[in-house]
């Protein structure tokens, strides 16, 4: 009987934490696109748009590693497109 | 304190100017630090003493200080660049030597350089007054602009950053603290303004922003053309005046230099003269409510604090 309620409780987490998962995907891809954009914006004297100023920069610089491994890993999958959106909406 | 900024063209006698005037305010009893935020420092000359950039004792209530701009720059993004490469090892894969190497020539360091010099000295205990002898006028107004116009960005990103923090909270509310992965190692992310490093980076930056932007357009901020009695430098006054009007900023005075003042000149400067005199009276018709003070072409250019002075007590005070 434990045994049985021991397991019955695995599964329930486990659904759980898919639901949960599930309940956030999208959330979690508008968290990566804003700080993608944040990170674009903040470091974009490479990628040419207009940058703020220098001072601003280098004051927000050194606390930028997450946004700067998204950025990367964003434009690490630019040349698929296609993949990532279908990949959103679930779609195979 | 009370900060003075001497703005104008190049060769038009701003060292000098604000040599002598920092001289006047030291023998006034004002304790007074002279600091040249210019590139191509000739305060030391004007003094007759080597000026460093660390600041020394000139005279009687008198400091006087050179920034090295580029030795600041330097400094300062080599202590970000250390800073970096211990806090996160992945970015040793960015190449971050070669971004610091671009960072270093790009657009607008120097003038933040500058902004933090000026941010330094008037942040000095000790001092009744801080006279700044600055670059060529298009710099120093970027210079003064620069607190508003880095506001305006930095209130969007600060509004941008809610909004992450927000969604940030969406997933925790759900899923519990937010984890993420960086560079192969889990860390925490916080949804807290309160503990989101970039946040209160920009909130802290923000409020440093706000203090120059009101120090600059204060009471207490004394910005002060020199200019000669040229078509051209006339113009150029115009168009700070303008530009600083824009950015909240008041010229207090305007310091007229070189200019020749001869009963009976020669033949060969007449016509120089009457072109003078027609830029003294467009000025004057022009350029309403700001104190024009003359200084006439010197027979020789003050050097040391006594001739400095002398200027002061005849001429600008």
């Amino acid at each position: 009987m434990r045994r049985l309620l021991d397991s019955l409780k695995k599964s329930f987490r486990t659904f759980d934490k898919g639901m949960r998962e599930d309940a956030t995907s999208l959330i979690r891809k508008q968290l990566d696109e804003e700080e993608n954009i944040f990170a674009l914006l903040t470091m974009s004297v490479f990628s040419g748009i207009p940058s703020p100023p220098t001072g601003v920069v280098l004051r927000i610089l050194p606390h930028m590693s997450r946004e700067i491994s998204v950025m990367t890993r964003r434009s690490a999958g630019l040349d698929d497109m296609f993949a990532q959106t279908l990949g959103t909406f679930d779609i195979d | 304190m009370k900060t003075y900024f001497f703005l104008g063209k190049g060769g038009v006698g701003k060292t000098t100017v604000s040599a002598a005037w920092s001289a006047g305010l030291a023998q006034s009893g004002l304790k007074t630090l002279v600091a040249s935020i210019d590139p191509a420092h000739n305060l030391g000359d004007a003094f007759a003493v080597r000026i460093g950039d660390r600041i020394m004792h000139v005279g009687n209530n008198l400091d006087a200080v050179e920034v090295n701009i580029e030795d600041m720059i330097r400094a300062y993004l080599d202590e970000i660049s250390a800073k970096m490469k211990s806090t996160y090892r992945y970015l040793s894969a960015m190449n971050i030597d070669g971004y610091f190497d671009i960072l270093k020539n790009s657009p607008g360091i120097e003038e933040y350089a500058t902004m933090e010099a000026i941010k330094k000295f008037v942040a000095l205990k000790g001092y009744d007054a801080v006279v700044f002898d600055t670059p060529p006028t298009g710099m120093t107004i970027r210079v003064l602009a620069m607190p508003r116009v880095s506001l305006l960005w930095t209130d969007q990103l600060i509004k941008m950053r809610k909004r992450i923090l927000s969604t940030r909270g969406m997933v925790e509310n759900v899923r519990g603290k937010f984890e993420a992965e960086v560079d192969g190692e889990r860390v925490v992310l916080s949804s807290s303004e309160k503990e989101d490093p970039v946040m209160q980076e920009l909130v802290s930056y923000r409020e440093e922003l706000r203090a120059l932007r009101d120090m600059f357009s204060s009471e207490q901020s004394y910005v002060n053309v020199v200019t000669m009695a040229e078509d051209l430098a006339l113009s150029e006054t115009k168009r700070i005046i303008e530009s600083l009007d824009t950015f909240k900023i008041r010229v207090r005075t305007i310091f007229l230099n070189k200019f020749f003042a001869m009963a009976n000149p020669p033949e060969e400067i007449k016509g120089k003269m009457e072109e003078q005199e027609g830029v003294i009276k467009r000025m004057k018709a022009e350029i309403r409510g700001i104190e024009v003070k003359d200084i006439p072409l010197l027979r020789k250019s003050p050097r040391g604090i006594d001739e400095l002075l002398h200027v002061y007590l005849k001429y600008l005070v």
